[in-house]
């Protein structure tokens, strides 16, 4: 018997300081919503609630509390950790289900999410073995100052100890930031043979225009010596770049709206088609959209809202999604995605340099991806006389 | 543990959980296996308790502070270490129930029920106390062990000083210096001096600067670490 509408909650900061990549989000959970509606083989008809909190972390607790009060069970949302992190308690407490679509830190495996974005043995550590393959071991980190930048700049240091490379320092700023001279003056002093950013929004584009105009002016082609790496450029991202320094740039995503396949194309063209005035589809969009359908698809066979059954019956969907095959791991709830290596083009795209040949399984805590011990601090030395 | 690196990744780990098996220690269950550890439900009686079976590097110990008194287990004598980590899971917080688990030589604490956000981060200060109080322990017993012999160290000051007629900071500084070179400390340095100053008393031979054997053989007692005869 085919449920009646389910009521489910989209929450994005559509607006606020993260809103291009969060607009870009919500475009790719509208247009599953349309197409889930729309499928005539699919018994489920979604009644989307949407909720913009503007970035204000008590806005998330509000908005989920009050979704969760009135019934609504499912919510896909949340862009940033520390957003995911205030809604949590809440989805236990009225035991709700948050499809959280974005590529995150990982350590974190919580009952009550999905999570259907990359983890850093899926976009981070194949970044490091493209890097050491193709650019060098010594690394230059540059980030905004917080949880995201620490915790892939350790994994980075870790992994690059293990294989005889280095890190040159590593340079955090406030996020928002645009002042960069005296880093960029020690990147040039040092020449590190990639930089490592995970420097957000402004910053980012600040920085990256910035390094490209100094290197230009001491005859350096930057994208060919210093390459820029991050696990976050993204599409929408590019266009606030600038002509100028759009180009060279490594991302490693599980998605880039330049796949060539049949599925991926269908995707790129529905969602231009519905946002022509963009942002951009990119890697977080494809993860809403893959959230929304995975949702929809385990609802209809789990034939009820309730969060034990749609749970169980999404961990039995296989997801045609845009990047390919998609599924969830049983035990972490968090999602089978393949790893990509992208340069970003003067088209503001990605070309991509690579691709994993399957869906590499989600290691959230780095069980399998690690070793014991952290790597050492800095040398401990003792003085003699 | 060497020069302050912690333990991040448990894979591989065996958690014997006494407590009972219910829905206050399922999100347990659940998130340990995401970490890459076995759990194990076992009665406090059970064998596997044996701290002759037990391995510290693989087994974290999770005992439930409500399940009464009746678990006991030996602790080292200098840092109250158990015979792996312990984790308590505390429901009732009297101090009666918590100073009980602190008996037990717990190193954190997880409130029950259970919550999976919380599992991590108490494994991660468990075993990572577990290794700070070990390394605190080898420091101590060193240090008693130093302690034991600080007569040798006066006895050798004095016989340079007497010997060669020096005072007793120089005296202390070259014992201080001979022993670097000998890769020893200064205590076991001086144990070697005296034993052989007492050995070759008679026939005037100067060990002093030369325990190791031989006065210009310095760098040949500094490479091969050797102990003096």
């Amino acid at each position: 018997m085919p449920l009646p509408p389910v009521r489910i909650g989209i929450m994005f900061s559509s607006t606020g300081p993260y809103d291009v990549v969060a607009r870009s989000m919500l475009g790719g959970a509208r247009l599953a919503v349309e197409q889930v509606n729309a499928a005539a083989d699919l018994p489920i008809v979604l009644d989307p609630i949407e909720l913009n909190p503007g970035g204000v972390p008590d806005a998330y607790r509000t908005g989920a509390d009050r979704l969760l009060r009135s019934g609504v069970r499912h919510v896909v949302g949340c862009y940033t950790s520390s957003s995911r992190k205030e809604v949590i308690p809440y989805f236990e407490k009225h035991d709700g289900l948050l499809w959280y679509p974005s590529h995150y830190e990982g350590f974190e495996t919580s009952s009550n999410v999905v999570y259907t974005g990359a983890v850093p043995n899926q976009h981070l550590i194949p970044l490091v073995e493209h890097l050491l393959r193709h650019h060098g071991s010594r690394a230059f980190c540059v980030g905004s100052n917080y949880i995201w930048a620490w915790e892939s700049n350790r994994v980075l240091r870790e992994n690059l100890l293990r294989r005889g490379g280095s890190v040159h320092a590593e340079r955090y700023c406030a996020v928002g930031e645009t002042d960069f001279d005296q880093i960029i003056a020690a990147i040039l002093d040092t020449m590190p043979s990639f930089v490592f950013n995970t420097l957000i929004g402004t910053s980012a584009y600040a920085f990256l225009r910035e390094f490209r105009r100094a290197c230009r002016e001491r005859g350096i082609d930057q994208a060919a010596t210093i390459p820029v790496a991050s696990c976050t450029l993204s599409e929408p991202e590019l266009e606030a770049i600038g002509v100028e320094a759009v180009d060279g740039h490594l991302t490693s995503s599980v998605y880039f709206s330049s796949i060539a396949s049949a599925a991926n194309a269908r995707f790129v063209e529905a969602y231009e088609a519905a946002y022509p005035d963009g942002p951009a589809a990119c890697a977080d969009a494809e993860a809403s959209f893959v959230a929304v359908w995975l949702l929809a698809r385990a609802l209809a066979e789990a034939g009820t809202q309730d969060v034990n059954a749609v749970r169980a019956a999404a961990t039995r969907q296989k997801i045609a999604a845009p990047q390919g095959r998609v599924w969830l791991d049983p035990e972490t709830l968090h999602a089978y995605l393949t790893p990509r290596i992208g340069r970003s083009n003067a088209n503001r795209r990605f070309d991509i340099l690579s691709e994993a040949a399957d869906p590499v399984r989600p290691d959230p805590y780095l069980v399998w991806n690690s070793q014991r011990l952290g790597a050492p601090d800095a040398a401990q030395l003792r003085l003699v006389s | 543990m060497s020069s302050g690196r912690l333990i991040q990744n448990l894979r591989g780990g065996r958690a014997l959980i006494v407590a009972e098996q219910d829905a206050a220690t399922a999100a347990l269950v659940a998130t340990l296996g995401r970490l890459g550890i076995t759990p194990l439900h076992v009665q406090s009686s059970a064998e596997e308790l044996d701290p002759a079976r037990l391995d510290p590097e693989r087994d974290i110990l999770m005992v439930d502070g409500d399940l009464g008194a009746g678990l006991t287990w030996p602790l080292s004598p200098l840092a109250q270490l158990p015979p792996a980590p312990v984790v308590g899971l505390v429901g009732i917080e009297a101090p009666s129930q918590l100073r009980q688990l602190m008996a037990l030589g717990a190193t954190a604490f997880l409130r029950k029920p259970v919550h999976h956000g919380s599992i991590y981060s108490a494994l991660f200060l468990c075993v990572n106390e577990y290794q700070r109080r070990i390394s605190l322990e080898r420091q101590l017993q060193e240090l008693q062990h130093r302690r034991g012999k600080r007569r040798f160290v006066i006895k050798a000051v004095l016989d340079i000083m007497h010997r060669r007629g020096s005072d007793d900071d120089t005296a202390y500084d070259l014992l201080r210096r001979e022993s670097m070179r000998a890769r020893q400390s200064l205590e076991d340095y001086c144990e070697a001096y005296v034993l052989q100053s007492a050995a070759t008393k008679g026939d005037k031979a100067e060990p002093a600067a030369s325990p190791g054997g031989g006065g210009s053989d310095d760098r040949d007692a500094a490479t091969t670490g050797r102990k003096p005869a």
